[in-house]
């Protein structure tokens, strides 16, 4: 059990080094951030002056180390447009995205798996075909164009903004966790049908448990195995995905400093937030494999 | 003396009552923006979307009067009350008296001589280093009075009161500045202005409240909000629900669908930017058999365009194509009736085609993706009018300027700004002449000939109106002979405005909310 924790550690370290390096690489390529600064017209002595301000006059080696031994001490950097640290924005703007994000994780997950479990019990009939139907259109509809639908309509027929730092968290949260509740209604409905057919399941019946306490007791808690991987995907996905949903609502989370960063080339921001998604996903991922152990004999056993 | 106290108190009331009244009269203005610069240091932070609050916080030393005339081709003294020209080089601007700051500290000379300083602004290393291209030649700047400040120049400038207006004029509290730094400045700014900065999140919004020791009156708005909306029908929506006032950026193609909206008024406002593109017109290693060093074909390549089809079928009468370097805002400069020399005519540049050595080679286009509204589907009908004649083109979409400037590429995206000299000084010879970008940076795209920088130097040392008007035009003769470019339209903003606010901000991408603006300009 230690080796499969160990490797799981091992696995996350090094795929945050690789996204580290590769946000590095990737963000000096894609233009010259210091002439970014600079306006459009500007004599080459004011561009060679930001990139001196920025260290990018070092070679690429010297930054890079620079940046990685920083990265060890806890020293992130400095936007290059604010002069404070870049830890502090983004402390001040998590609050945001944890309140978007968990409200639409908690809406995706209490109606996707209340979904999912109508239409397993109503299995073959019309409401477990209505139920899909609508976790298919939650899946496959574009997140911005439902945000985008919320708010116009909020503003043209009932006349209220449904966006805005001072709006209220449900609209993005719902927008945000569409897609994550339609995957959870369809994993949740297979997961439990092939849980109520299992041959457990049927010996429970016939020792005279009644319906309520087999779903709950014995069903539900198999059938979360595979939930859980997906929770686990989910909530990166949210965190992530809130960059889109954040633009749309103005919702001035974590996504909108990262898309104003990148539109400023505020590289020692850029960097530290994808960092910080990364991390995010990658805990994520690390507890999912993790609870495996609380929650999945099998593995234990291994 | 009961009855004189009760009088006094009743007095008192009705003072307080009538003072809380017009407090309360007065909006709290919501103006929703696609975004805010990172930085509210008024030269630190030049671009669009800064220019939007700085004039709000900030004065400068002299203002243009768009609130009479959309052009603004009147300067009106505004910090600095009145000025004179001590000799060719050196001008004395004399300040208003007793002008507080948000901080109740009174601007003098230090503050202005601060503001536009060495250290600041032109030196080796200065604080703002993008202010340089206004403080070009500037060699001195000493406050030589409390209320006087002496600049002087390395050549005679006639019209160095118009930089005044633009960010250089802005006056800054030396004190404040020096005692928290730049980046702080940037973060919590100080001015003269009507509106005190009270909150500023670069990723969310600014705030300001009205400042009623304003020197230039009453301010009309309670507070103002810059709140970034990235989206624009999210910002439409917060306007239909009356969540904001003014709406920046309605995307061209929307502006008859925003305007039948009821309750909203639509303005589109032509500025003083010219969106162009430039021929690549250099020999380079990686363009070592450049077509374009070529007359011929760069002449045909202007003529084969019919531009004012295209900037009327894309912007439908909100702007128009400008003679080379005639530009309303210069006033006595401006001739309506000047053309430009080549004008569309396939034929004639199916015969400049004739007579180039062009044998069909691929051009490429660098275009900055979004940059200048509408150029990318302006460039579309162009490329299609170039295959027309024979002239093959491929537009090639970047994402930021620096990549824009990646060569190898034949023409290059560009806008020219009218701003500040007063005549066609900034756009015909700062940014075509031997010290400007085009010929000097990195992205260079030209070198003049012998004659266009001798008439560039006439240009320079000319005074007085007629000489220098001669030597104006003699040099736009010569750059539309080189023919190093081409100007599409004169650049438009626009405004989604709820339809019972009284504001207009002229013919400016900048938005001042004061006395002026707003009511009338009574």
């Amino acid at each position: 059990m230690t080796g499969y924790i160990l490797s799981r550690v091992l696995r996350a370290i090094i795929t945050l080094l690789i996204t580290v390096s590769l946000v590095f690489i990737f963000i000096r390529f894609s233009g010259d951030p210091a002439a970014a600064l600079a306006p459009p017209d500007a004599p080459q002595e004011v561009i060679d002056q930001y990139a001196r301000a920025m260290g990018l006059d070092q070679p690429l080696w010297q930054q890079y180390t620079s940046y990685i031994g920083g990265l060890f001490r806890g020293e992130f950097g400095y936007s290059i447009h604010t002069g404070r640290p870049v830890e502090a924005l983004f402390f001040d703007r998590l609050p945001y995205t944890l309140h978007l994000g968990l409200t639409a994780l908690s809406i995706a997950l209490v109606l996707g798996i209340a979904l999912g479990a109508i239409a397993a019990i109503n299995r073959g009939r019309l409401l477990d075909r209505a139920v899909m139907g609508f976790s298919v259109f939650a899946f496959a509809m574009p997140n911005f164009l439902f945000g985008l639908c919320l708010i116009l309509i909020g503003a043209l027929v009932f006349q209220v903004f449904l966006a805005g730092a001072g709006a209220n968290v449900l609209f993005p949260a719902l927008t945000l966790g569409l897609a994550a509740m339609g995957s959870f209604a369809r994993f949740a409905r297979s997961s439990l049908l092939e849980t109520i057919n299992a041959p457990f399941m049927r010996a429970a019946e016939a020792r005279g448990i009644p319906f309520a306490r087999r779903l709950i007791l014995h069903a539900a808690p198999n059938a979360a195995i595979p939930l859980v991987t997906l929770v686990g995907l989910s909530l990166g996905a949210l965190i992530a995905g809130s960059v889109v949903t954040e633009q749309v609502f103005a919702w001035p989370g974590v996504g909108q400093l990262l898309v104003r960063s990148v539109a400023t080339r505020d590289i020692a921001t850029v960097q530290f937030l994808v960092l910080a998604v990364a991390f995010t996903m990658i805990m994520a991922n690390l507890i999912v494999d993790l609870l495996y152990l609380v929650i999945d004999p099998r593995i234990r056993v291994k | 003396m009961p009855h004189f106290r009760r009088f006094l108190l009743t007095t008192a009331a009705a003072l307080v009552t009538a003072g809380g009244a017009f407090a309360q009269d007065r909006p709290d203005l919501v103006i929703a923006v696609d975004n805010l610069w990172p930085t509210m240091d008024p030269v630190i932070g030049i671009s669009t979307s800064g220019a939007r609050v700085h004039s709000n916080i900030f004065d400068t030393l002299v203002r243009r009067n768009r609130w009479e005339d959309p052009d603004g081709t009147e300067l009106v003294p505004w910090l600095a009350e009145s000025w004179e020209r001590l000799s060719p080089n050196v001008w004395q601007i004399n300040l208003r008296e007793g002008v507080p700051f948000h901080d109740g500290h009174i601007m003098d000379a230090e503050d202005v001589a601060f503001s536009m300083s060495a250290e600041r602004l032109w030196g080796d290393e200065p604080l703002a280093p993008r202010g340089t291209r206004y403080a070009r030649g500037i060699i001195r700047v000493k406050a030589t009075g409390p209320l006087t400040v002496e600049v002087e120049t390395s050549y005679p400038d006639p019209n160095f009161i118009y930089r005044l207006v633009t960010p250089l004029g802005f006056v800054l509290p030396a004190h404040y500045y020096q005692e928290v730094g730049t980046d702080a400045f940037g973060q919590m700014p100080m001015g003269t202005g009507p509106y005190r900065m009270v909150s500023f999140d670069p990723s969310v919004s600014v705030v300001a409240e009205a400042f009623d020791d304003y020197w230039g009156g009453d301010v009309p708005a309670d507070s103002l909000t810059f709140q970034i909306v990235p989206e624009f029908s999210t910002r439409f929506a917060g306007l239909v629900a009356g969540e904001f006032d003014v709406v920046v950026s309605v995307p061209a193609d929307q502006i008859g669908q925003v305007e039948g909206t009821p309750g909203v008024t639509v303005m589109t406002k032509s500025i003083e930017n010219y969106p162009m593109f430039a021929f690549n017109m250099l020999e380079t290693e990686d363009l070592p058999d450049n077509p374009l060093t070529d007359v011929n074909l760069r002449q045909a390549m202007v003529a084969a365009i019919d531009r004012v089809s295209i900037t009327d079928a894309i912007w439908g009468g909100a702007t128009f194509v400008p003679a080379p370097f005639n530009f309303p805002e210069y006033g006595a400069y401006y001739d309506p009736d000047r053309q430009p020399r080549i004008t569309y005519d396939p034929d004639r540049a199916r015969e400049l085609l004739a007579a180039s050595d062009y044998a069909g080679e691929e051009l490429s286009w660098h275009i900055v993706r979004g940059f200048y509204p509408n150029y990318e589907i302006a460039a579309e009908f162009m490329v299609e009018q170039w295959r027309e004649v024979g002239i093959n083109v491929a537009i090639e979409i970047k994402d930021n300027f620096s990549l824009a400037y990646e060569r190898p590429f034949h023409l290059l995206n560009m806008s020219m700004s009218s701003e500040f000299s007063g005549d066609p000084y900034r756009p015909l010879w700062m940014d075509w002449g031997p010290e400007s970008s085009r010929v000097r940076a990195a992205h260079r795209t030209w070198e003049a000939s012998e004659r266009f920088y001798e008439l560039g130097e006439a240009f320079e040392q000319a005074q007085e109106f007629e000489e220098r008007n001669a030597a104006y035009l003699a040099l736009v003769e010569e750059w539309e002979n080189l023919t190093p470019g081409m100007y599409l339209w004169r650049n438009v903003v626009s405004y989604a405005v709820d339809a019972d606010l009284d504001w207009d901000p002229g013919n400016s991408a900048v938005t001042i909310f004061d006395s002026l603006y707003m009511g009338g300009g009574e």
